[in-house]
C-alpha cells in the first residue's frame, strides 16, 4: 500500500534522505572557550523502499548511529531533509514516532529489574496502547521472538541474545511499519546471532521496512536487499550486495597459509604474474597469509601449486569476493 | 513505583533521613535551652526534609537512570511526551515521599505527645495537600532540567539544602533575613508549609490561611505553566546536543 505524505505526495519510498548533515558543537579546555565542531554526517542521501531491508554499514564512528538517531527524531539534523513514512523528521516528529520502532544494540534500553512482560507493558503504556490489545499483543510478540517461556523472568537474567530479541519485541509493540535496528547482533554468540537473523527474516515476511546498521558483512549480505557503506560521515556506495561485489571486480580470492620464512620468496614468485592482481599479506603468528585478488585465479594456482608442501604453503583456499572484501576495499581505499 | 520504593535505599531515605533531621533538630533545641523540642518544626520539619530529599533525589535519579540505561531515548521517541511522563513520575515520588511525612507526624503525636487540642486539623490537612501539590510542581520543574543535559542532575546537590533553608523546613520563616524571605516568597512550598505549621500550632486564622493557600496554588500553577512552555525548548536542545544518552 502506498502512503501519502503531509504534503499530499504519494510515495513508495518509506525513508527519503536528502543531503542530511549533522554537526556537533562542543567547547573544550578548562574554561570551555575553545569551540570544536565535529561533522558526524556530511550530507548523505539515500532512500529505502517499502518492505525493503536496507543496510547501513560502516566502521565505528562512521556516522551510522547518528544517521539512525536523526531518522528516529532523537537528533535534529544540522541541514538537509529526511522524511520517514512520508513525514518530516524535523517538523513532524510526533507523526514519525507513531510509524517507527527502534531497537538498540546491547543491554541498554530496558529495565533489568523488571520482567520482559513488565517492560513490554511499560512501553505499551508509553505508546498509549489499548489494554486489551496490549494483553493479546505481548504473548504474540514474545512468541515471535522466541521468548514465550521467558516472559516472566527478570531481564537481568537474560543472555545478550535474549535481550536483543526482547528489544525487537519492544520495538514491534505498536506494530510500526518501519523498524530501525542499530547493530542488533553485536556482542551475541554465533548461535544467538543466527536465531536473531531468523527473527529479522520473519519480520521481512510481515512486510516491515527495516533499516539495519551493522559491522557484520555476512549479516548484511544475508538480510539486506540494498546496502550503503558509510565512512567518515559520507556514503561511499549504495547498491544491492550483488552489484556491490561486481562493482569492485569479478576477482577471485586466493588465500594461502604460508610459513613465515617463505613469505618473501613467494611474493617474489608472484611477481611473474601478468595482469591486474592485488596481493596482501597478513603477518601475524605462523602461518602467515598471502591474499591474492585476481581475475585469473588459474594462473596464480599454477604458479603456487609446486609450493604446496610443509615448507612453503601449508593450506590454500580459493573463493569468490565476499561483501567483506568489498567493504574492506572501499574503507581502505578511503583511508589511502 | 513498587520497585523504586520498596528497596533498602529508598526506605532508608524515607525513614532514616527524616529521623536524622528530627534528632539533630531536637538536639539543637535542647542546646538552645528549650526543655522540650519544638515538635512542629523539629519532628514534622524532619519529615518534610525527608520528603523533599526523597523527591529531589528520586526525580533526578529517574532521569539519570533512564539516561544511563538508554531508556530515556526510547521514552523520547514514544508518543508520550517527556513532560507527561515526568508529571506522573514526580507524582509517584511525591506520594512515596509523603510516607516520611506520615511517619514524622505519627512520631510527633504518639512519641512526643504533640498537642492537637489547639491545632486546626482540617486547615492542616488542606495545607498538607497543597504542600504535596507545590512540591510536585517544583519536582516537575526540576525534572525538565535533569533531562536537558547529562550534568544537570548534579545540580540536585546544590538545590536540596538551599530550598530547605529558604522554605523554613525546620524553623519559622520569620527568623530568616529579609532578602531570604523575598527569595523564598517565590517558592510555593514555603507558603503551603507555613500554613501547615501554623495550623498545627493553632496560630492561623482564615485570612492568613486563604492568603497562604492562594499563593501556594498560584505559584505552583506558575511553575507548571513555565515548565510546560520550557519543555518544547528543552526538547529542541536535547535533539541538538544529543545528550539523551549517557554515551
Amino acid at each position: 500500500m502506498l502512503f501519502t505524505g503531509s504534503e499530499g505526495r504519494i510515495s513508495n519510498q518509506t525513508i527519503e534522505v536528502i543531503n542530511l548533515k549533522k554537526t556537533f558543537h562542543s567547547r573544550q579546555g578548562l574554561w570551555k572557550i575553545k569551540k570544536k565542531e565535529t561533522e558526524a554526517v556530511k550530507g548523505i542521501s539515500f532512500e529505502v523502499k517499502r518492505g525493503e531491508v536496507f543496510g547501513l554499514l560502516g566502521p565505528n564512528g562512521a556516522g551510522k548511529t547518528t544517521t539512525v538517531k536523526m531518522l528516529t527524531t532523537l537528533l535534529l539534523p544540522s541541514s538537509g531533509t529526511a522524511r520517514v513514512a512520508g513525514f518530516d523528521v524535523i517538523s513532524q516528529t510526533a507523526e514519525v514516532r507513531r510509524h517507527i520502532g527502534f531497537a538498540f544494540s546491547g543491554s541498554r534500553g530496558l529495565y533489568n529489574r523488571l520482567t520482559a512482560i513488565h517492560n513490554l507493558k511499560y512501553f505499551a503504556e508509553l505508546y498509549a496502547m489499548d489494554v486489551e490489545l496490549t494483553r493479546s499483543r505481548i504473548p504474540e510478540l514474545l512468541e515471535l521472538v522466541g521468548l514465550a517461556d521467558r516472559g516472566k523472568d527478570l531481564v537481568e537474567t537474560y543472555s545478550s541474545g535474549l535481550v536483543q530479541r526482547l528489544h525487537i519485541a519492544r520495538a514491534l509493540l505498536h506494530n510500526p511499519e518501519i523498524l530501525f535496528l542499530d547493530e542488533p547482533t553485536v556482542g551475541i554468540d554465533p548461535v544467538g546471532a543466527r536465531e536473531l537473523r531468523q527473527t529479522i527474516k520473519d519480520l521481512i515476511a510481515l512486510d516491515k521496512t527495516i533499516l539495519l546498521t551493522t559491522h557484520y558483512m555476512a549479516e548484511a549480505e544475508e538480510l539486506c536487499q540494498r546496502i550503503a557503506i558509510i565512512d567518515h560521515g559520507e556514503i561511499n556506495v549504495n547498491d544491492s550486495p550483488e552489484a556491490l561485489k561486481k562493482r569492485i571486480s569479478g576477482d577471485s580470492v586466493i588465500e594461502a597459509s604460508v610459513m613465515a620464512s617463505q613469505v618473501d620468496f613467494l611474493l617474489d614468485q608472484l611477481k611473474q604474474l601478468d595482469g591486474k592482481i592485488k596481493i596482501e599479506t597478513k603477518r601475524s603468528i605462523e602461518p602467515e597469509k598471502i591474499i591474492l585478488k585476481t581475475r585469473q585465479p588459474e594462473k596464480a594456482l599454477e604458479l603456487l601449486s609446486p609450493y604446496i608442501n610443509h615448507e612453503h604453503i601449508i593450506g590454500m583456499e580459493v573463493r569468490s569476493q565476499t561483501l567483506e572484501d568489498v567493504y574492506v576495499t572501499l574503507i581502505k581505499g578511503q583511508k589511502e | 513505583m513498587m520497585v523504586r520504593t520498596l528497596n533498602f535505599y529508598s526506605l532508608s531515605l524515607l525513614v532514616l533521613q527524616p529521623l536524622t533531621f528530627s534528632l539533630v533538630g531536637m538536639l539543637l533545641s535542647r542546646a538552645a535551652g528549650r526543655p522540650m523540642p519544638d515538635l512542629v518544626y523539629n519532628i514534622i520539619g524532619g519529615g518534610v526534609m525527608g520528603m523533599w530529599s526523597g523527591i529531589v533525589f528520586t526525580s533526578s535519579w529517574d532521569i539519570r537512570g533512564d539516561r544511563y540505561t538508554g531508556v530515556l531515548e526510547l521514552i523520547v521517541v514514544s508518543p508520550t511526551s517527556l513532560f507527561t511522563l515526568n508529571m506522573i513520575r514526580s507524582f509517584t515520588n511525591v506520594l512515596s515521599g509523603f510516607f516520611s511525612m506520615v511517619l514524622a507526624f505519627l512520631a510527633a503525636v504518639f512519641m512526643y505527645d504533640l498537642p492537637l487540642n489547639e491545632a486546626n486539623l482540617p486547615a492542616a490537612l488542606v495545607s498538607l495537600l497543597l504542600l504535596l501539590f507545590s512540591t510536585w510542581s517544583i519536582s516537575i520543574f526540576l525534572s525538565v532540567f535533569f533531562a536537558a543535559s547529562r550534568i544537570s542532575g548534579h545540580f540536585v546537590e546544590y538545590l536540596e539544602m538551599p530550598v530547605a533553608i529558604l522554605c523554613g523546613f525546620m524553623y519559622p520563616i520569620r527568623i530568616l533575613p529579609g532578602w531570604m524571605k523575598t527569595v523564598s516568597s517565590f517558592i510555593p512550598i514555603r507558603w503551603s508549609l507555613e500554613a501547615m505549621n501554623e495550623s498545627l500550632l493553632g496560630l492561623a486564622n482564615l485570612p492568613y490561611l486563604l492568603g497562604h493557600w492562594g499563593l501556594a496554588l498560584l505559584l505552583s500553577f506558575a511553575f507548571i505553566a513555565v515548565t510546560f512552555l520550557m519543555q518544547k525548548k528543552v526538547n529542541d536542545i536535547i535533539r541538538v546536543n544529543g545528550e539523551l544518552s549517557a554515551i
